[in-house]
C-alpha cells in the first residue's frame, strides 16, 4: 500500500523534528501536536483521498471509515480483521485510535516487539484495527528455515536463527505473536534429538508463524504431526500396545490437554473455574482419559523416503545423512502401529479399528471444539501480551472472538490476538493508573527490544547471539530454550512471600526473578549495549540516540518512548535526565564521552521498574 | 513450584504473611545484621543443622533406581519390563547389579532384596560400608491412607486424593507444599519461620541454588536464591564495583536509586525488594562462601556444582549468621519417557557421585551429623514399559543421607511388583494401572521425620505439614496391616 511506504520511508527526519519539543511532563502528552502523526495523517490522507482515516479514539468514537448503508453498523476497513470488526464485542471497544504518541507506542509494545517513530504515526494515523489489519495480511517473510538453510552447513544454530527473526523479521507482529504461541505450545531446543535439530527448531518455528493466521484447530493438528514436537514430547516412534504389555506413550495426550486446549479444570467462558455442587472444581479429564487419548497418538514416525536416506553428504567428513527435507513435513502414519482399541475420552469415542487419521480427526475435533480452549487458551495470551490478572469480562470478550471471529469462525487466531489487544482493558488509561495492571516483560523480549529500536546489525549476517539461559550471567531465558514443556513460568505462578500472593494474583513471569536473575541480566545488559556479540559484529548503531546525545532530556524522552511508551514517572524522568547531566556533553566532546551517555540512559530505563513492568 | 491450599493452611498462612510481608520488607537492615555477627562467630561450631532437598524434576524412574533383586520379585520385573536384552527396560540381575546390592543390617522380610541402579556405586558404598545412606520405600502425596479399593471409593470426602495426580507440576507443588500449582507456602519454608529467630540473619534461613522454589517459602522465611557461583554482584549498583557507571558517579547513582526504590504499582515494588535484597546481600555472602573447594572435590556437574555451593554456605555458615537451614538443589531430566535405558543411567551416576561427595565434605567440615540431605521428586513412573520409557506414576523410592539418618536401612514397604487389574490378583491393590503405586508412606511422614530430627515439636508439625494428622495409624488390606507412623524412624533423634 502506498501510504505505508511513505509512512515508513522517513522515520529519522520524523524522529530528530518531533523529539527536541518540550515535553515537561506525560500529562502534557494530550495536547502536545505529535509532528510525527500530523505529517503521516496528511500523507495518508493524500494517499487514499480521505475518508476519515484516524476517527477520534478515546471518547467513545467507533471505528470511523463507514457504515453499512443497509444494517447501520459501523465497520471498518481492516484486510483480513474486517469481520472482527462487526462483532458485538469490537462494537463495544471505546479505544479504537491513538491520541498520542504514547498511546501508539503503548500499543505496539504490546503488539510486537517494538515501536519506532514510523509505527508511531503509523498507528496513530491508522487506527489500531486498521494496522493490525496490515500487519496480519503482509507478505510472508523469511522463514527460519530459510535463513538456516542460506547459510553453510554447520555454522548458524537455532539461538542464532531465532534471534534473527526476533531482532530483524519485518512483520514483527507476526513474530510476537508467534513468540506467544511458543509459550504455550512449547518444544525446547534444550532437549531434542536427530541429526538435524537446528532445522528441526527452525521447522517448529515457521509452523508457529504460520499458525498467527491460520485456524487453532490446523495449528493444533500441526503441533501434533511436527516432528520436532514428536521428539519432544515422544509421539515420534510411539507404538500400540502388544502382547508383552507394552502400552502408548501417553506423554503427549497428557500434555496436549493439560497444557495446549484444556487445563486442568473446566472452565466458564471467563476463565473462571467450574465447580461442583461441594465447591470442588471439576476436572477436565482423568488419568483413563489420558490412557485411552494416547492410543490415537500411536503409529507415528520421521517421514524419511528411502530416497532421501543418506541423501546428504556431511561435508568434511566420509559419511552421508539423510537430507533435512522431512524436518519440514508432518510425521507419517504407519497403520500397522497404530492402536486400534476403542479409546473413550471427553465424551467422544474412537470406535475399535478407526484408522489413525479418522481417530485423529476425531480426537482433535474434540479437543479444538471443547468449551475450555477459548477461555484456556485467550487468558494466556493476554498474559504474554497485556496483563498477569484480566477479569474475567475481558477474558469472556476474547473467548467469544475465539468462538466466533465475526464470519462464523471458530478458532481464528489472528482475530483472537487483535481482540486482545484491542479490549478497553488493555487500551484504557485505567490500567496506567492501576497499581497491578501490566506484566513482567520477559527478559528475551527486553532483548529483542533493544536490538530492534537500537539499529543492531550483524555485518557477517551470522547474528551470533547465542543462548541467553544462564541465569547468574546473561537472561535466565531464552527464546525456543524452555526447560521443560511447563515454560519458562506457569500461568498461574504466584510469587511468594509478596503481597501478590496475599492477593492471590498471579504475576507468571516472576517465576523467572530471583536474587540472581535481578543482577545476571543487569551485568549482561551493562556489557552487551557496549559491546553487541561477536567481536562486535552483532552491533548497536545508536543511530537517532547520536543525534540527540548533546541534549539529554531529548535523548531521555526518546528512549522513554520507544521503550516504554513513556510510561516512566516524572520523577524516574528527572531522575535519569538529572544523572546524565554529568559529565557535560556537548558537540566537541569524544566519542567515547557521548557514547557513555547513550548507554547509561538505556541502561538507566532498561533498569528502571516502570520499564521492567509494562502496562 | 507451585503452590496450594489446604484449607487450614492457607489461613493461617494468610493470617501470617501480612507480618512476614513487613519483616521481609523493612526489618531486616544488614548494618544490625553485621553488628550481630561477632554474635554468630561465637557459636558453637556443632549448633547448627540444615536439611537439603534435591529434587528430581520430571519424575525419576522408581523401579530402575532402587531395583527390586531377589529372584522372585526381580523376575516379576523383568517380565513386565522385558529384558533389555531383548529390547525392554529391564535391568538384568548381572555382575553390576550384584556390586550395588544392598546389605541392609536388618534383612527386609519375605526375603526381598534391592539393589541401586548398577551406575549408584558411590551411594551403595554410602549405604553399605559407610551407613549414611537409608532408603525410604514407595513415598509419595498422601491426604489419607489409601488401597486401591478406596483409591476407587466414590466417597471422596472420606478418601480424598492428592490434588493432579500424575500430573508434573501440580505434583512437584504438592511434594513441595501439600497443594497443587499455585500455593506459595512449602513445608521447607514453613520449617524455615520456625528457626527464624535462630539465625542473627534470617534472609540465610532458606537457601535454594536451583530456580525458585515454593518448597523453600514459607510464612515469614523468604527463599534466597544464589547461584552455583555464589551471590551475583550487579556491577552497575553495587559499591564495591566502583563509584561509577559508564564513567560517571551520578549515573551510578541513579541506578542505584532506581533499582531499589519503593514502587506503588505492586508488581514494580516486588522487583525492586528483590534487587535490594539481592544488593544488601551480596557482599555477606560472597565473604562468607570464601573460594572454591579444590578440583575433584565435588563432580564437575550441575547437581556435584550446586552441592559444592551449599557446602560452602555451610562453611560460611557463622559469617551467615545462619544456626538452622534449609536448602534446595536440583536436577531435570528425569522425564524418561523414552530413551529410559540410555539416559537414566547418567542422571543416576550424577545424583550418587554428588551426594555422596557432599556426604564426605560434611565429615570434612565436622557437620556430618548435623547435615541431612534427602531426595524428592515429581512422582515415580510407571512399572509398565511404552516401549523404551516409562509414564507418570505416584509412589517412587527415594535416598536420605547424613551422619544422623540411621542408615544401612530400608524404611516403609517394599512395594508390589505388579500391573495386575484383577482385583483379586496379587499385587493388584498395591497400584492404580500400569503399576503406577499407591504411596504406603505419605511425604507428609517422611517431611514430618525429617522436620522433628531438624528440632520441629510434635505440636509444630501440623502446621507445617497439613495431612499428617491423617496419619498415625494403619490400615488393613487383604489381611495385610501396613503401619503410617507420623515418625517413619529414619534420623536419629533430635
Amino acid at each position: 500500500m502506498v501510504e505505508e511506504q511513505e509512512v515508513a520511508g522517513a522515520p529519522a527526519l520524523e524522529a530528530v523534528r518531533a523529539l527536541p519539543e518540550p515535553h515537561l511532563a506525560a500529562a502534557d502528552h494530550g495536547h502536545r501536536l505529535s509532528l510525527t502523526a500530523a505529517l503521516a495523517a496528511s500523507a495518508v490522507l493524500a494517499a487514499c483521498g480521505g475518508g476519515g482515516g484516524g476517527g477520534g479514539g478515546g471518547g467513545g468514537a467507533f471505528f470511523g471509515l463507514g457504515t453499512d448503508q443497509a444494517t447501520g453498523s459501523t465497520t471498518v476497513s481492516a484486510g483480513s480483521l474486517t469481520a472482527l470488526g462487526t462483532t458485538p464485542t469490537a462494537q463495544g471497544y471505546l479505544y479504537t485510535t491513538a491520541k498520542t504518541d504514547d498511546e501508539a507506542a503503548r500499543f505496539l509494545l504490546q503488539a510486537q516487539f517494538s515501536a519506532s517513530e514510523a509505527e508511531i504515526a503509523a498507528v496513530r494515523s491508522k487506527g489500531y484495527l486498521p494496522w493490525l489489519g496490515e500487519q496480519v495480511d503482509m507478505a510472508a517473510a523469511q522463514t527460519g528455515w530459510e535463513w538456516l538453510s542460506s547459510k553453510p552447513y554447520n555454522t548458524v544454530y537455532t539461538d542464532n536463527m531465532i534471534w534473527n527473526q526476533l531482532m530483524t523479521a519485518p512483520d514483527g507482529f507476526r513474530k510476537r505473536m508467534a513468540l506467544v504461541f511458543t509459550e504455550i505450545f512449547v518444544v525446547s531446543a534444550n532437549d531434542i534429538g536427530s541429526n538435524w535439530p537446528d532445522y528441526m527448531m527452525a521447522g517448529y518455528w515457521d509452523m508457529m508463524v504460520a499458525g498467527v493466521t491460520t485456524n487453532f484447530r490446523k495449528l493444533l493438528e500441526d503441533v501434533t504431526l511436527n516432528p520436532a514436537m514428536g521428539y519432544y514430547l515422544n509421539t515420534k516412534g510411539n507404538q500400540k500396545e502388544n502382547a508383552q504389555g507394552r502400552q502408548p506413550d501417553e506423554n503427549y495426550a497428557r500434555e496436549v490437554m493439560q497444557l495446549m486446549t484444556l487445563g486442568l479444570y473446566q472452565l466458564n467462558a471467563d476463565g473462571t473455574v467450574r465447580k461442583a455442587a461441594d465447591g470442588t472444581p471439576i476436572d477436565s479429564y482423568t488419568q483413563d482419559e489420558v490412557t485411552n487419548l494416547a492410543r490415537v497418538f500411536t503409529g507415528y514416525d520421521l517421514d524419511i523416503p528411502s530416497n532421501e536416506q543418506g541423501g546428504f553428504p556431511v561435508p568434511g567428513q566420509t559419511y552421508s545423512i539423510e537430507t533435512n527435507a522431512w524436518t519440514r513435513r508432518p510425521m507419517s502414519l504407519t497403520e500397522n502401529k497404530h492402536s486400534v482399541v476403542e479409546a473413550k475420552f471427553l465424551g467422544a469415542t474412537v470406535p475399535a479399528n478407526t484408522k489413525g487419521a479418522a481417530a485423529l480427526k476425531i480426537a482433535l475435533d474434540t479437543l479444538f471444539n471443547h468449551p475450555n480452549v477459548g477461555p484456556f487458551i485467550g487468558k494466556q495470551v493476554i498474559q504474554r501480551l497485556v496483563t498477569s490478572n484480566p477479569s474475567p469480562g475481558y477474558v469472556s470478550r476474547v473467548s467469544a472472538v475465539f468462538a466466533d471471529n465475526g464470519a462464523g469462525v471458530r478458532g481464528d487466531m489472528k482475530s483472537v490476538f487483535a481482540a486482545v489487544l484491542l479490549d478497553n482493558e488493555a487500551r484504557s488509561p485505567d490500567g496506567l493508573a492501576s497499581t497491578d495492571f501490566g506484566r513482567l516483560r520477559e527478559p528475551m523480549l527486553r532483548l529483542a527490544q533493544w536490538a530492534r529500536t537500537f539499529g543492531v546489525t550483524s555485518v557477517k549476517g551470522t547474528w551470533k547471539v547465542d543462548n541467553t539461559s544462564d541465569s547468574a550471567n546473561r537472561l535466565g531465558q531464552s527464546p525456543l530454550r524452555s526447560p521443560s514443556v511447563f515454560n519458562f513460568f506457569r500461568p498461574g505462578y504466584v510469587p511468594p512471600s509478596t503481597v501478590l500472593a496475599t492477593e492471590g494474583k498471579a504475576a507468571p513471569e516472576f517465576q523467572l526473578i530471583n536474587e540472581t536473575t535481578v543482577g545476571g541480566y543487569l551485568n549482561y545488559m551493562q556489557n552487551i549495549l557496549v559491546n553487541g556479540y561477536d567481536t562486535k559484529d552483532v552491533f548497536p548503531s545508536y543511530a537517532v540516540e547520536k543525534t540527540l546525545v548533546t541534549d539529554a532530556a531529548a535523548l531521555v524522552r526518546r528512549i522513554a518512548l520507544v521503550m516504554c511508551a513513556n510510561q516512566l514517572s516524572a520523577a524516574t524522568l528527572k531522575t535519569i535526565t538529572d544523572a546524565l547531566a554529568t559529565p557535560v556533553v556537548t558537540a566537541a566532546s569524544t566519542d567515547a564521552v557521548k557514547l557513555n551517555r547513550i548507554y547509561a540512559a538505556v541502561l538507566l530505563v532498561m533498569a528502571s521498574p516502570e520499564y521492567l513492568i509494562q502496562k | 513450584m507451585h503452590p496450594i491450599d489446604p484449607k487450614g493452611h492457607t489461613r493461617r498462612a494468610f493470617l501470617q504473611r501480612s507480618s512476614a510481608l513487613a519483616m521481609a520488607g523493612t526489618a531486616m537492615p544488614f548494618a544490625l545484621n553485621l553488628s550481630a555477627m561477632s554474635e554468630a562467630a561465637a557459636q558453637s561450631a556443632t549448633d547448627y543443622k540444615a536439611l537439603v532437598c534435591v529434587f528430581l524434576f520430571g519424575g525419576n524412574d522408581y523401579a530402575n533406581t532402587v531395583i527390586t533383586y531377589d529372584d522372585d520379585s526381580h523376575g516379576k520385573y523383568s517380565t513386565i519390563r522385558v529384558p533389555q536384552a531383548s529390547g525392554g527396560v529391564a535391568i538384568a540381575k548381572d555382575a553390576a547389579l550384584a556390586a550395588t546390592l544392598l546389605t541392609p543390617t536388618t534383612a527386609l522380610p519375605g526375603g526381598r532384596q534391592y539393589a541401586l541402579h548398577p551406575s549408584m556405586t558411590e551411594l551403595a558404598n554410602l549405604f553399605n560400608v559407610d551407613g549414611k545412606v537409608a532408603v525410604q520405600l514407595n513415598v509419595g502425596p498422601l491426604v489419607v491412607p489409601l488401597s486401591r479399593a478406596l483409591y476407587n471409593n466414590s466417597n471422596k470426602k472420606l478418601y480424598p486424593q492428592p490434588p493432579k495426580l500424575f500430573s508434573h507440576n501440580d505434583q512437584q507443588s504438592t511434594w513441595q507444599s501439600s497443594a497443587a500449582e499455585g500455593a506459595t507456602v512449602g513445608w521447607g519454608g514453613n520449617i524455615g519461620d520456625l528457626v527464624l529467630g535462630q539465625n542473627s540473619n534470617s534472609l540465610f534461613t532458606c537457601m535454594s541454588v536451583s530456580g525458585n522454589a515454593v518448597f523453600l517459602s514459607g510464612d515469614s522465611a523468604l527463599q534466597y536464591q544464589v547461584s552455583t557461583g555464589g551471590a551475583v554482584r550487579i556491577n552497575s549498583v553495587s559499591p564495591a564495583s566502583g563509584t561509577s557507571l559508564y564513567n560517571s558517579a551520578t549515573v551510578k547513582g541513579a541506578m542505584q536509586m532506581l533499582t531499589q526504590q519503593a514502587r506503588g504499582h505492586k508488581l514494580e515494588n516486588e522487583y525492586t525488594k528483590i534487587t535490594k535484597r539481592a544488593v544488601e546481600a551480596e557482599g555477606t555472602v560472597t565473604t562468607a562462601i570464601q573460594s572454591a573447594f579444590a578440583t575433584g572435590t565435588f563432580p564437575a556437574t550441575g547437581l556435584g556444582n550446586q552441592l559444592a555451593m551449599v557446602a560452602r554456605l555451610i562453611r560460611g555458615r557463622s559469617q551467615l549468621g545462619a544456626k538452622r537451614q534449609v536448602f534446595f538443589v536440583s536436577m531435570g531430566g528425569f522425564d524418561l519417557h523414552d530413551n529410559l535405558i540410555a539416559n537414566q543411567s547418567g542422571l543416576m551416576k550424577q545424583l550418587s557421585d554428588a551426594m555422596t561427595a557432599f556426604h564426605r565434605q560434611m565429615v570434612v567440615q565436622g557437620v556430618a551429623d548435623n547435615v541431612t540431605a534427602f531426595t524428592a521428586s515429581d512422582f515415580g513412573r510407571t512399572l509398565q514399559s511404552n516401549g523404551d520409557g516409562s509414564d507418570h506414576g505416584w509412589g517412587s523410592h527415594h535416598f536420605m543421607v547424613g551422619g544422623a539418618v540411621k542408615g544401612k536401612a530400608l524404611y516403609g514397604y517394599p512395594q508390589v511388583v505388579s500391573t495386575n487389574n484383577t482385583s483379586t490378583a496379587e499385587g493388584y491393590e498395591g497400584h492404580v494401572g500400569q503399576g503406577r503405586l499407591i504411596p504406603t508412606t505419605s511425604v507428609d511422614q517422611y517431611g514430618a521425620t525429617l522436620a522433628k530430627w531438624f528440632g520441629v515439636s510434635d505440636a509444630d508439625l501440623p502446621g507445617i505439614l497439613p495431612n499428617l494428622k491423617n496419619f498415625g495409624g494403619s490400615l488393613v488390606v487383604n489381611g495385610v496391616t501396613y503401619n503410617y507412623p507420623k515418625d517413619v524412624g529414619f534420623m536419629m533423634p533430635a
